[in-house]
């Protein structure tokens, strides 16, 4: 069974459309939901936490409906909001322990679970500090370890690594890996960073002006088993027609989306044939390699 | 030397039972009275609350002190709504003003209201929690002093005559409690409602509060408007229900206005307080 299973979600505000005919499945691993701000992330996040109902579609968190069995559902997930705004004069322990108990932990099995989950998250000695006074990398910290405090099966990490420099952002996606792949609890990573979803995620959702533009696999969706080349040029759109005409001459076919063409085939002689078109026609490579999509070209395609 | 081993348990799992949103609820309502009372925290989150009940309860500790040492009351003489018109009163209108609006607005202001709002409690059970604390911290003040004195009274000889008079007074002490908590937590929480501000709403609560006590009794003294003006005293109101719930004629200001009136006034005004903050949350944008 799905972790979360979205059938024709829309969702309008008034005259407004957040999301219009979004279905994907979610699995067990760490899953990213990717789009750009503005593309519905939120709002698809406030949904499955049980915050508002889809306008039409059905939704399903852990088996249940998350607008009519709110409570059951939210209490086994875990959710780590996007702004770093917490409570400052309450030490980290207590609001990590106060959330586990929300979440129906009886009092002594929530505290020591608090404790233990900052501990985790590296803030053990730093557990009965006020949140006021920690750095925004350990706020993230505390965010995260009061999201598993009370032992979800899936939870909810809203830009976790927002406002992070590059070394905290590494350890932060080593530790979101760490809880999935040790801990066994299921991940929805929400983020604009293409990047930081591709290094950590199994499974990736791409929401873009409201719609799904692209739901599975990761490597499904990086297509790793395809054959042929990919070509980005430096190059204008007389160009780009030209090589395109000089590859299909030669039998290849080959198809461009602005400056960057893919070529099919299986033969070797594929990648020279690409190369001697621009050597011919003395156009600049930005890059030649095997069709091996990254997570940006997925997106960058499927943007269209 | 023992064999003994530390091993690491690693990060264990819990497959133990859940309390629920009843469990949700009480987790709540301790950490927000704990909060609004400054438990846990720096010395000066605690000067208010302790300012509050400390004016709530001396006078009553100081009048029993009266009794016990002097013997100055009579069962007749002794009164248990006195006390809601001066001290009290003052008491109540501080931790209303101060104490309220920490309830909802710090919430709102520091993005816990999400965090709250993606566990198993939801709008209408977050302001019920909310609401429950706010009307615990008030029975503090407005139950406590009444109590302590009726049973200094009870254990001078000079309480209610008879169980049935005694149990009548206390039931009485009880109402009053929770009528003057009930009313002006509705208040405090509709005008915290409208900001994330708590030192704005603080300062509209207080401003509304005086604001109706002195515009009410300027149009009916001044401008010879009708008494049921008066209901809409937003202080005066409660106390006058109380001095009624205790056959006490009350505020001469109040001759005028029958009983029945005072009531659907006290259940008007909290309707419509409780109304309006239900309104405000039902389509608040939850920050995340």
């Amino acid at each position: 069974m799905p972790l979360v299973s979205a059938l024709n979600i829309s969702k309008t505000y008034g005259q407004f459309s957040a999301l219009s005919d979004v279905s994907f499945e979610i699995e067990q691993g760490i899953t990213g939901l990717l789009g750009a701000n503005g593309a519905g992330k939120t709002t698809m996040l406030g949904m499955i936490i049980g915050l508002h109902a889809p306008t039409s579609g059905t939704l399903e968190v852990l088996g249940h409906n998350p607008w009519t069995a709110g409570p059951a559902v939210r209490e086994r997930l875990g959710y780590a909001p996007e702004h770093h705004t917490l409570p400052p004069d309450m030490p980290a322990v207590e609001f990590v322990r106060h959330v586990a108990e929300l979440h129906g932990l009886p009092k002594d099995e929530a505290a020591t679970r608090a404790s233990d989950a900052l501990w985790l998250v590296d803030l053990g000695e730093e557990r009965f500090r006020s949140m006021g006074t920690m750095s925004t990398g350990q706020r993230q910290r505390v965010k995260l370890a009061q999201a598993i405090a009370h032992d979800p099966n899936l939870i909810l990490l809203d830009e976790p690594t927002d406002g992070l420099d590059p070394v905290q952002r590494d350890a932060m996606l080593d530790l979101i890996r760490h809880v999935s792949s040790e801990i066994g609890i299921n991940v929805i990573l929400s983020s604009h960073l293409l990047d930081e979803v591709e290094k950590i995620c199994d499974s990736v959702v791409i929401i873009g002006n409201g719609v799904t533009l692209a739901a599975g696999k990761l490597d499904e969706l990086r297509n790793t088993d395809s054959t042929g080349v990919v070509l980005e040029l430096d190059a204008n759109d007389e160009q780009v027609e030209w090589v395109l005409t000089y590859l299909r001459a030669h039998g290849l076919q080959a198809a461009a989306n602005r400056r960057r063409i893919t070529v099919e085939g299986t033969d070797e002689t594929v990648f020279d044939i690409t190369r001697d078109a621009c050597v011919t026609g003395d156009i600049g490579i930005v890059r030649l390699g095997p069709r091996s999509l990254s997570l940006e070209d997925v997106f960058l395609e499927q943007l269209g | 030397m023992t064999d003994a081993q530390i091993f690491d348990q690693g990060y264990r799992t819990y497959s133990g039972p859940r309390t629920g949103l009843r469990g949700a609820l009480r987790s709540l309502v301790i950490a927000s009275l704990r909060a609004t009372l400054g438990l846990g925290r720096k010395a000066r989150h605690k000067i208010i609350p302790i300012l509050t009940i400390a004016i709530s309860y001396l006078p009553a500790i100081v009048i029993l002190g009266i009794v016990v040492l002097l013997g100055e009351v009579t069962a007749d003489e002794a009164n248990y709504y006195g006390y809601y018109d001066g001290v009290i009163s003052i008491a109540v209108v501080l931790m209303v003003a101060f104490m309220v609006p920490q309830l909802l607005c710090t919430d709102r202001r520091t993005g816990l209201l999400g965090v709250y709002l993606a566990s198993p409690l939801n709008r209408p059970t977050y302001l019920l929690g909310k609401a429950i604390t706010a009307v615990i911290l008030l029975l503090t003040v407005t139950l406590g002093p009444p109590l302590i004195v009726l049973l200094g009274y009870s254990l001078q000889g000079v309480g209610p005559d008879g169980f049935t008079n005694w149990v009548e007074t206390f039931a009485k002490i009880i109402l009053s409690s929770l009528v003057l908590g009930i009313f002006l937590t509705s208040i405090g929480l509709a005008i915290s409602a409208t900001t994330d501000r708590w030192g704005t709403a603080t300062a509209t609560i207080i401003g509304v509060l005086i604001a109706s006590g002195i515009v009410t009794g300027l149009l009916v003294e001044e401008s010879d408007l009708s008494p049921a003006i008066r209901l809409f005293s937003l202080v005066s109101l409660p106390l006058q229900l109380i001095h009624r719930i205790h056959n006490d004629e009350g505020f001469w200001t109040y001759s005028e206005n029958p009983t029945w009136s005072l009531w659907l006034a006290f259940f008007g005004w909290v309707l419509a307080s409780l109304a309006f903050v239900w309104s405000r949350y039902r389509t608040l944008l939850v920050r995340r």
